[in-house]
């Protein structure tokens, strides 16, 4: 039990003691109410300084995210790491589908177990070799995407391979050339687009031709404006169309050597600006599942508080699950507190706004620290 | 029907309109009408008890809806009022409604709305429990969006 000034009562918190109408001793509110908007604004208009919240049980759900995360999150890094070293060293004549699908395996079970968490978790990290985790979180989000389009296990299986391998191209490319933090000389920048001919020419003879497709193709844009063809609408492979939405999804919201990630809802701005360029309807399963502010994303609510997204909602994009991290003071909560905007309950809750990627960067570090043990939320 | 308590609904749906949307409203002619409300295309129906009590219900056009929507989506194109542009219409609703209940809280009207439930086809009647409504039209470049209000305060 933790006393509480009214000033710094949170939607989602939970009554400890029944809230007294002062000199009536009418109950206003009785003890294991969980806060809502209307309830806290209840609570400001009588003159009472202090109410009694406790701490939250922890749901089944979060008793079993401290169990997994960790286990993710290792899963995860072991997946980087096995892609690594398979794709470094890949040689075309000994090359067998047999090695990658072993690792789609891994990440399709990880997608299953807990997609959110997943995506929460590869969001934290930023790694020194970006060639390799760019590759497994595209074919993480591609898989997801997949499974919204309602691809069975065999297809999810090719489209992750597909995603898996889409730069393999990038081999060929010189490593001073793609890990360069200037700006690339026009000779420079003419190697780098050939990477998805390369790529194709890599898994030629190996790989079916879908997966060939796909690393020839993920350039290409629905409006033809992409390279290395310019190929147009249903001229580009389908499993190309969704691993280029993926693949620009991931690219902006990780760290490059030329720049800083963008926040995640940044990246789903950038994309709806640029719409043209992708299948509509891929974009729109894309939204749904990705959701309008995607996990990761710092927001501050109608009523001030911020928190992070850290769980979308089936299809409810602008309706996420909250870890909610300050109170409206902008001060650090004693332990986050999970709201789920799909809750009816919390309808008059809305998303004010998202917080700039500078301040994703200061919020994010505040929080790892505070809550080192549940980093994700 | 108070001013008190149908303006921070008014006030609400042309701020949020405003900001979401970047559309600017104007407020038309008022009328009263005799329930049932007949709505438009696209119709979003709240419940509201505590001290206030009754409906609220907004109507307008799909092709408004959509451009409402649009903006919602960040100017995504959607040429059919799909799953993205119905949930980016109740958000809409649900922002509207937000912003009017802590008006309605700072006049010392403590109320608790239903989530919006979104209607379609203009077949839709709705019987509303206070009998006379109040028909707030916003004008719109993109057409109207009306406001049917059938409210009362809770007897004492």
């Amino acid at each position: 039990m933790q006393t509480i000034r009214v000033g710094q009562l949170v939607p989602g918190m939970i009554l400890a003691q029944d809230v007294l109408i002062p000199r009536t001793g009418v109950t206003l509110l009785p003890m294991n109410t969980v806060l809502t908007m209307e309830m806290i604004r209840r609570i400001n208009s009588f003159s009472i300084d202090e109410v009694y919240i406790k701490v939250p049980e922890r749901s089944d759900k979060e008793k079993n995210e401290e169990i997994l995360a960790p286990v993710m999150a290792e899963t995860h890094e072991k997946s980087v790491a096995a892609v690594e070293r398979v794709i470094t060293n890949f040689r075309k004549d000994s090359f067998t589908q047999e090695a990658i699908d072993g690792l789609v395996g891994d990440l399709l079970e990880q997608v299953e177990m807990d997609a959110d968490l997943l995506l929460n978790l590869t969001h934290m990290k930023s790694y020194d070799n970006y060639l390799f985790s760019h590759a497994v979180n595209v074919s993480i989000i591609s898989i997801l995407i997949g499974e919204q389009l309602g691809y069975e296990k065999e297809e999810l299986n090719q489209l992750g391979v597909a995603a898996l391998l889409h730069d393999i191209g990038m081999l060929k490319i010189s490593v001073e050339t793609w890990r360069k933090t200037g700006t690339l000389t026009p000779t420079e920048y003419q190697e780098v687009r050939k990477h998805p001919e390369y790529g194709a020419e890599l898994l030629a003879g190996n790989m079916s031709s879908e997966i060939q497709a796909v690393a020839a193709q993920h350039h290409e844009r629905y409006d033809g404006s992409g390279y290395p063809r310019g190929l147009k609408g249903s001229q580009i492979n389908y499993k190309a169309r969704i691993v280029a939405l993926a693949d620009v999804y991931e690219a902006c919201i990780s760290d490059r050597p030329y720049r800083e990630r963008l926040t995640p809802q940044e990246a789903i701005k950038l994309i709806v600006a640029n719409q043209e360029g992708f299948d509509p309807q891929i974009l729109k399963v894309f939204l749904l599942t990705m959701a309008i502010y995607p996990i990761g994303t710092f927001v501050r609510l109608n009523t001030g508080e911020i928190g992070k997204v850290i769980r979308v909602s089936k299809n409810q994009p602008f309706r996420p699950i909250l870890s909610l991290y300050f109170d409206r003071q902008g001060e650090l909560l004693g332990q986050p507190i999970r709201l789920d905007l799909s809750e009816d309950v919390n309808h008059l809750l809305y998303i004010e706004e998202t917080l700039s990627a500078s301040e994703h960067k200061k919020l994010s570090e505040r929080v790892a620290t505070a809550f080192s043990n549940r980093p994700w939320g | 029907m108070k001013a008190e308590f149908i303006n921070p609904f008014i006030g609400a749906a042309y701020d949020i309109i405003k900001r979401v949307t970047e559309i600017e409203a104007t407020k038309g002619e008022l009328s009263l009408a005799n329930s049932p409300v007949r709505g438009d295309e696209v119709n979003v129906v709240i419940g509201v008890t505590g001290d206030l009590k009754g409906q609220i219900i907004f109507c307008l056009s799909e092709a408004t809806a959509l451009v409402f929507a649009s903006r919602m989506l960040m100017n995504l194109t959607t040429e059919t009022f799909n799953e993205l542009a119905k949930s980016a219409i109740c958000e809409m609703a649900n922002m509207i409604l937000g912003r009017a209940v802590t008006s309605l809280s700072e006049r010392g009207y403590f109320c608790t709305l239903t989530p919006p439930a979104l209607l379609l086809g203009k077949n839709v009647v709705v019987s509303t429990q206070v009998l006379k409504f109040l028909v707030i039209p916003l004008e719109t470049k993109y057409g109207p969006i009306t406001i049917n209000a059938a409210l009362q305060e809770k007897q004492a």
